[in-house]
């Protein structure tokens, strides 16, 4: 694939008054920032046709930067939001962006829910594993045994899986990377942004700032090598011997099959009600 | 894939492959610490420069894992606003002058920051 004219990618940025950004240092969803706009521009689709909607927390802010119709909404409802804005203007796409705390916590009925539904939105969850902006509290992503400001000792809680999660509730499309592949990570969203149905993608990104540094992680220099000595292809990860799993993360497209979407089948019933008012006059 | 927009052309030898807009970095070292070549390393204040033109291959590994988008590989790229300010000097109110370092041709700390 060859890269993107950055003056393009500029130019999907609210450059001239937002910038510098608000996150620390290094944070990892600023480069899934430059990676969603590559994507978005390899796709070939024009502003006006993209909406992001996201919830409260880090990955919050990113619509903010992108010079599309963005919409910032409350804690944990970005997909309902965003089903409204795709159900009244199904022609737009319509792209959230989530923390893991925002789409598997507070919003974890949404998300199972959006994607039982097979809305055609993709989901862009970024799994920093804590809850960055208030301060490193335990998420549903922690895992067992990690440090968190409210679990001082080590988490005593499994954690979920965002990727297996969705993947049951029925989404069509589920994938998983991190801010370290981050060529595989520009493919896995033009994937997700062209498949019809619900696109799931987790994106783990290193919080250096409150998980790394309550479990003695690291810089985000070290949490990304972390990423890229563990991260393997799904391919090569189902190869592998059950107990060598846990210790890899298996990345790229998990899950990629055509189920009905609910977009189309809430068309048709909107077209069989309409003839039959029109027949009832 | 030759239906795409131009390229930037690839840059002569001893030519700056890669720009930087300090007024943007956060001093992370992301590019410092994952270019594959080593050809970028850190100056006294933190900031990244190319210190070996020779090494650097343009692959464009350090653009694509900056967060801040304060660097870019080839030419023809457009320069986002304030972005291309030297450090230390306040030229646009979003460019906070406190987290600039000095310019290092000034020598002294920038007294208005």
């Amino acid at each position: 694939m060859p890269p993107v004219h950055r003056s393009v990618v500029y130019d999907w940025l609210r450059h001239d008054k937002k910038f510098p950004h608000v996150w620390c240092p290094g944070c990892g969803l600023g480069i899934l920032l430059g990676s969603l706009l590559r994507s978005l521009v390899e796709s070939g689709l024009d502003k006006n046709q993209v909406v992001l909607v996201s919830g409260i927390g880090c990955s919050g802010r990113l619509p903010v930067y992108v010079d599309v119709n963005s919409v910032h909404t409350t804690h944990g409802r970005a997909l309902t939001f965003a089903t409204g804005i795709k159900l009244a203007k199904p022609e737009l796409t319509v792209i959230t962006v989530m923390g893991d705390g925002d789409a598997t916590a507070i919003g974890g009925n949404h998300l199972i829910h959006a994607a039982r539904r097979n809305l055609d939105i993709t989901a862009i969850i970024v799994n920093n594993q804590t809850y960055g902006m208030t301060g490193g509290q335990y998420s549903p992503t922690t895992p067992l045994g990690a440090k968190a400001t409210t679990a001082p000792y080590g988490h005593i809680e499994p954690s979920f899986d965002i990727s297996a999660l969705s993947a049951t509730a029925g989404a069509s499309f589920v994938a998983r990377s991190t801010v370290y592949h981050i060529t595989q990570l520009d493919q896995l969203l033009g994937q997700a942004i062209a498949k019809p149905g619900f696109g799931v993608v987790e994106v783990l990104s290193p919080c250096h700032t409150n998980f790394g540094r309550q479990n003695r992680l690291g810089s985000q220099v070290d949490m990304m090598k972390e990423f890229k000595r563990k991260g393997m292809r799904v391919e090569r990860w189902r190869e592998l011997p059950e107990g060598k799993r846990a210790e890899n993360i298996p990345l790229g497209v998990l899950v990629d099959r055509d189920l009905p979407v609910f977009g189309q089948s809430y068309q048709r019933i909107c077209d069989t009600a309409g003839k039959r008012g029109e027949a009832g006059k | 894939m030759s239906g795409k927009a131009a390229q930037p052309k690839p840059a002569q030898k001893g030519e700056s492959k890669v720009s930087f807009f300090p007024a943007w970095c956060k001093r992370c070292g992301n590019c410092v610490a994952f270019c594959p070549r080593g050809a970028l390393k850190r100056d006294q204040w933190g900031y990244p420069v190319l210190a070996d033109s020779d090494r650097c291959t343009s692959c464009g590994l350090c653009e694509m894992l900056c967060p801040d988008f304060a660097l870019s590989v080839g030419e023809g790229g457009l320069k986002p606003a304030g972005a291309g300010a030297p450090r230390g000097s306040r030229v646009a109110p979003i460019t906070s002058p406190e987290r600039l370092a000095p310019e290092p041709n000034g020598g002294e700390e920038d007294g208005n920051g």
